[in-house]
C-alpha cells in the first residue's frame, strides 16, 4: 500500500522458431512491462509477424464503421460477451457482412449526400432566377448581347447610364441583395462588368431548364427521395448495430489482440536465430512466467532474472486495496510516483474526505452529494468516472458526519444569541429538539466566537503535521535514493525547522491563554498556568507579550515559555544544517534563502481555509434562510412561493459552491502544501504486455 | 480635541475597520493573482479538455492570500472585538 509492487527485470530469449508461441503465452499471462530495447550490432529490432497485415486491415475497416456506428469501446458495456472460439469460426463471414451490409451502405449513405448537396445548391440558384421571371432560355444564347445574371448589392442602374444608354436590367429585390439581369452590347460587356463588381456582382450561373417552376418541384421531390433512402440505409444500419454491436466489439477487441500480438518483434530485438524480449515483472508473478513458458515451449525458451543495477528503471504498479483505490485518480493527476517513492494515494484516501467533510460539514448538502454521486454511478460507467464518483459518495458522507457534529442540515440553527432556531432555519426547532441530548446545542458550535477560534487553532495543528509529515516522508525518499547525509541536508533541516515554528506557534497560543483558560476563552486547562523559564509568571502576565523578542518588546521575559524555550535550538540547529548545505552551492549569500522557513509558516497558515471556506458556506446558508423566513411568514411581506423560490436557488447556488470549493481546496492543501514535501513523481504506470478483456470472454 | 468616543471603542473600531481591510485588500489581491492565471487556464482548456480540472486548481492557487488576510482578521477579532 505504502510503495508501488516490487519489481523484477526479466528476460526471454529462444530461438525464433518459437517467438510467436512466446508471444501467445506472454499475452495471455499479461504480466510483463515490456522495455523498449536498443539495437546493437547483432541485434536489431523485428518484423511483425506475417498475419499482422491482413489483421491490421481488417481492424482498420471494422474501425472505420465503428466510428460511424459511434461505437466506443471505452464507453460501450456489453450485454453478452463471446468466446474467442466462436469469434474466430465466424470471423471472416461477419467481417465479410459488415463490409456488404454496412461498408457498402455508409458508402452509399455518403455518395447520396453529395447528391443531395448539388441538387439543394441548384435549388439555391433556381428560386432566385424564379423571382426574376424571365424564362431561362432567354437568359443566354446571344451573339450579340452579353447578359450578366446574378446578385448585386445595389442598383447599379444609373453608373450604367454613364457607359452607354443600350442597356436592358431588370432587378428584384431578393433578401438583403438584389438578382439582376443585365443586357449590354458585347462591345461594352468589360466596362459595365468592372461596373457591376464594383456593386458586389456574384454570378449565377443559368441551368439548361426549359421551365423553373418544373424544375424545382422535380428537385424537390427528388431530394424527398433521397432523404427517404438515407434514412432507410440508416435505419437499416441501426438495426445492424442493434443486433451486431457486441459481436463486433468483440471481433474488433479480438483482432486488436491479434495485432499486439503480431507486433511484439517490433518491441524486441532479434538477430539470426535468436529473439530476446526484456521487461519487468512484478516480484511475485516470475515463478508464474517462467514456469509457463518454459513448460510451453519444452524449455527450448528461457525466462532469466536480471541483476541490471545499471539500468534498472521499473514502472510502478500502484499496489492498493479498493477503497483507496478510488484515489488513485486523484494522486496520479499530479504525478505518478517513481519506484522507489512512497504512493501517497493511502495517505489522500484519508485526509481528503477528512478536509472535504470539515469544510462542507453539513448533513443536507452530504446527503444530496451521496445522491447526485450514486445516481451518476448508473449513468457514467468508465472506470475514471466510477472512481470519481466514489470519491464523492465517500465525501458526501464525511459532510454528514461532520454535519452532524456541526448541528448543520442546510445550515446551522443556532446562531449566536438572540435568535431562535426557527428564526434562523426553515425546521430550527425540529433539529433543536433533535440535538436535545446536547441541550439544544450542535456538538461542536462553529460559527460562535469559541467554535472558530477553536477550529482555527486544530486546523493550523493539522497543518504543522501535515507539514512535518511531508517532510519526514520526503527525508526517507531521499535517503532510500541518495542516503542519510544527502536526506538530512535536503529536508531534515527543514523538518527541524518547521517543527522550531510548530514550538513558536504553540508558545504563542500558550501566551494567549487558549490552553490554561475555560471555554469560550480557551480549551480549559488543558496545560499547567506556570510553564515559564524566567521566573514565576502566569499566564495572565504574558497575555500582553505575546511574542517575546529581546530588545524588541518591553517585558519579553515574561513571554517566554517551555514552547519557545524549545524552539529556539531546534531553530538554530535547523539553521547551522541549512547553512551548511546552501553556502557551499550558493555562497555565502545562499543564507539569505532561509527566509524560506517563512513560506513553510505561510503554508501551515493555509491550512486556515479548513475553517474559511466552511464558514463562507455555513453564512450563505444562514443567510438564505433567515431572509427567506423573514420573506415568507409575518411581520414580514407574506409572499411564501417567492421565498421558496429564493430559497431553493440559494441553496442550490451554495451546493454547487459546496461541491466545487472544498473539493478543489482539499485537493490543493495535498498537491501544494503537502506532496511538495517528498512527492517527485514521473514514474511510468506499469502496463503489462496483454490485456483484459471487456467483450470476450 | 474633543473626544467623541472612549478610548475602548476607539480600538475596536480600529480593529474592525483593519479587519475589514485585511480581507478586502487580500481578497483584491488574489482576484488580481487569479485574474491571468485564470485566462491561461481557459486558453488551456481550449486547446486540450482535459487540462479543465488542473486548469481550476491552478487557478485556486492564489486563494491562500485571502487565508492570510482572513487569518489576521480573525486575530484582531479576537484579540480586541
Amino acid at each position: 500500500m505504502l510503495k508501488p509492487e516490487r519489481m523484477v527485470k526479466v528476460s526471454v530469449v529462444g530461438p525464433k522458431d518459437y517467438f510467436e508461441k512466446v508471444s501467445e503465452i506472454l499475452y495471455d499471462l499479461n504480466l510483463i512491462h515490456i522495455e523498449d530495447p536498443e539495437e546493437t550490432e547483432y541485434f536489431k529490432l523485428g518484423e511483425p509477424f506475417e498475419k499482422a497485415g491482413v489483421v491490421s486491415r481488417s481492424l482498420v475497416q471494422l474501425r472505420s464503421i465503428l466510428s460511424y456506428l459511434k461505437l466506443d469501446p471505452e464507453k460501450y458495456f456489453p450485454k453478452r460477451r463471446y468466446k474467442i472460439e466462436e469469434v474466430v469460426a465466424e470471423l471472416d463471414a461477419k467481417l465479410e457482412e459488415y463490409r456488404n451490409e454496412v461498408g457498402a451502405k455508409i458508402d452509399k449513405i455518403k455518395s447520396l449526400q453529395e447528391k443531395l448537396k448539388a441538387l439543394e445548391d441548384e435549388l439555391r440558384v433556381l428560386e432566385p432566377l424564379k423571382t426574376l421571371g424571365i424564362p431561362p432560355r432567354l437568359l443566354k444564347g446571344y451573339k450579340t448581347i452579353k447578359p450578366f445574371v446574378g446578385f448585386v448589392r445595389a442598383d447599379p442602374r444609373p453608373k450604367i447610364e454613364e457607359i452607354t444608354s443600350e442597356y436592358e436590367v431588370f432587378i428584384k429585390d431578393y433578401g438583403k441583395e438584389y438578382v439582376i439581369a443585365v443586357f449590354v452590347k458585347v462591345e461594352h460587356a468589360e466596362e459595365v462588368f468592372r461596373v457591376l463588381q464594383e456593386f458586389g456582382f456574384r454570378e449565377v450561373t443559368v441551368p439548361d431548364i426549359e421551365d423553373y417552376d418544373a424544375r424545382i418541384s422535380e428537385i424537390q421531390s427528388e431530394i424527398e427521395s433521397i432523404r427517404g433512402e438515407i434514412k432507410r440505409l440508416e435505419s437499416e444500419i441501426e438495426e445492424v448495430k442493434e443486433r451486431e454491436a457486441d459481436l463486433m466489439l468483440a471481433i474488433e477487441e479480438y483482432l486488436s489482440m491479434e495485432l499486439e500480438k503480431s507486433e511484439l518483434p517490433l518491441r524486441s530485438l532479434v538477430s539470426k536465430y535468436v529473439f530476446v524480449v526484456v521487461g519487468y515483472v512484478p516480484q511475485k508473478d516470475v515463478e508464474t512466467l517462467k514456469s509457463r513458458v518454459e513448460a510451453e515451449t519444452d524449455g527450448k525458451v528461457s525466462v532469466e532474472i536480471l541483476e541490471d543495477r545499471e539500468k534498472f528503471e521499473p514502472p510502478t504498479k500502484l499496489n492498493n486495496p479498493p477503497y483507496v483505490k478510488d484515489f488513485e485518480v486523484l494522486s496520479t493527476t499530479f504525478a505518478i510516483p517513481k519506484y522507489h517513492e512512497i504512493d501517497p494515494t493511502w495517505i489522500m484516501s484519508i485526509f481528503f474526505p477528512l478536509f472535504f467533510g470539515m469544510m462542507l460539514g453539513d448533513i443536507g448538502y452530504g446527503a444530496i452529494i451521496t445522491a447526485i454521486s450514486l445516481y451518476l454511478k448508473r449513468i457514467f460507467k468508465t472506470e475514471g468516472w466510477q472512481k470519481l464518483l466514489n470519491i464523492g459518495i465517500y465525501s458526501g458522507i464525511a459532510s454528514i458526519i461532520f454535519g452532524f457534529l456541526y448541528g448543520e442540515c442546510f445550515g446551522p440553527f443556532v446562531v449566536g444569541e438572540g435568535l431562535s432556531p426557527s428564526q434562523v432555519h426553515w425546521f430550527g426547532s425540529l433539529m433543536a429538539g433533535i440535538y436535545a441530548f446536547n441541550h439544544g446545542h450542535p456538538i461542536f458550535d462553529r460559527v460562535e466566537a469559541f467554535g472558530v477560534k477553536a477550529l482555527l487553532f486544530i486546523t493550523l495543528v493539522i497543518g504543522m503535521f501535515k507539514l512535518l509529515w511531508g517532510f519526514a516522508l520526503g527525508f526517507r525518499n531521499v535517503a532510500v535514493e541518495h542516503g542519510y547525509k544527502e536526506a538530512l541536508l535536503e529536508k531534515g533541516c527543514w523538518f527541524i525547522g518547521v517543527l522550531g515554528l510548530c514550538f513558536i506557534i504553540f508558545g504563542f497560543t500558550y501566551n494567549l491563554g487558549l490552553f490554561t483558560s475555560p471555554p469560550p476563552e480557551g480549551f480549559g486547562k488543558i496545560l499547567p498556568d506556570n510553564l515559564f523559564v524566567f521566573g514565576s509568571y502566569t499566564v495572565s502576565d504574558a497575555r500582553n507579550v505575546p511574542l517575546p523578542i529581546p530588545g524588541l518588546v518591553k517585558g519579553w521575559q515574561m513571554g517566554v515559555n517551555v514552547f519557545y524555550f524549545l524552539a529556539l535550538p531546534l531553530i538554530l540547529i535547523w539553521f547551522v544544517i541549512f547553512a551548511k548545505a546552501e553556502v557551499p552551492k550558493m555562497g555565502a549569500m545562499g543564507v539569505i534563502l532561509g527566509v524560506e522557513l517563512l513560506t513553510w509558516f505561510g503554508q501551515i497558515l493555509s491550512f486556515a481555509r479548513l475553517l474559511a471556506i466552511g464558514l463562507s458556506s455555513v453564512y450563505f446558508a444562514y443567510v438564505f434562510n433567515y431572509l427567506t423566513l423573514k420573506m415568507a411568514f409575518p411581520p414580514g411581506m407574506a409572499i411564501l412561493p417567492v421565498a421558496i423560490i429564493v430559497l431553493l436557488l440559494g441553496h442550490l447556488i451554495n451546493l454547487v459552491l459546496g461541491i466545487l470549493d472544498p473539493g478543489l481546496q482539499s485537493l490543493r492543501l495535498h498537491y501544494v502544501e503537502f506532496f511538495t514535501k517528498f512527492f517527485e513523481g514521473g514514474g511510468v504506470l506499469y502496463k503489462p504486455f496483454g490485456k483484459i478483456k471487456k467483450f470476450l470472454e | 480635541m474633543v473626544s467623541l468616543i472612549g478610548d475602548t471603542a476607539f480600538i475596536k473600531g480600529c480593529a474592525a475597520i483593519g479587519a475589514g481591510l485585511a480581507v478586502g485588500l487580500a481578497g483584491i489581491g488574489a482576484g488580481l493573482g487569479e485574474s491571468g492565471i485564470g485566462a491561461a487556464a481557459v486558453g488551456a482548456t481550449a486547446e486540450d479538455r482535459g487540462f479543465f480540472g488542473l486548469g481550476i486548481l491552478f487557478t485556486v492557487i492564489p486563494e491562500t492570500i485571502v487565508i492570510f488576510g482572513l487569518v489576521i482578521s480573525f486575530i484582531l477579532m479576537f484579540a480586541f472585538g
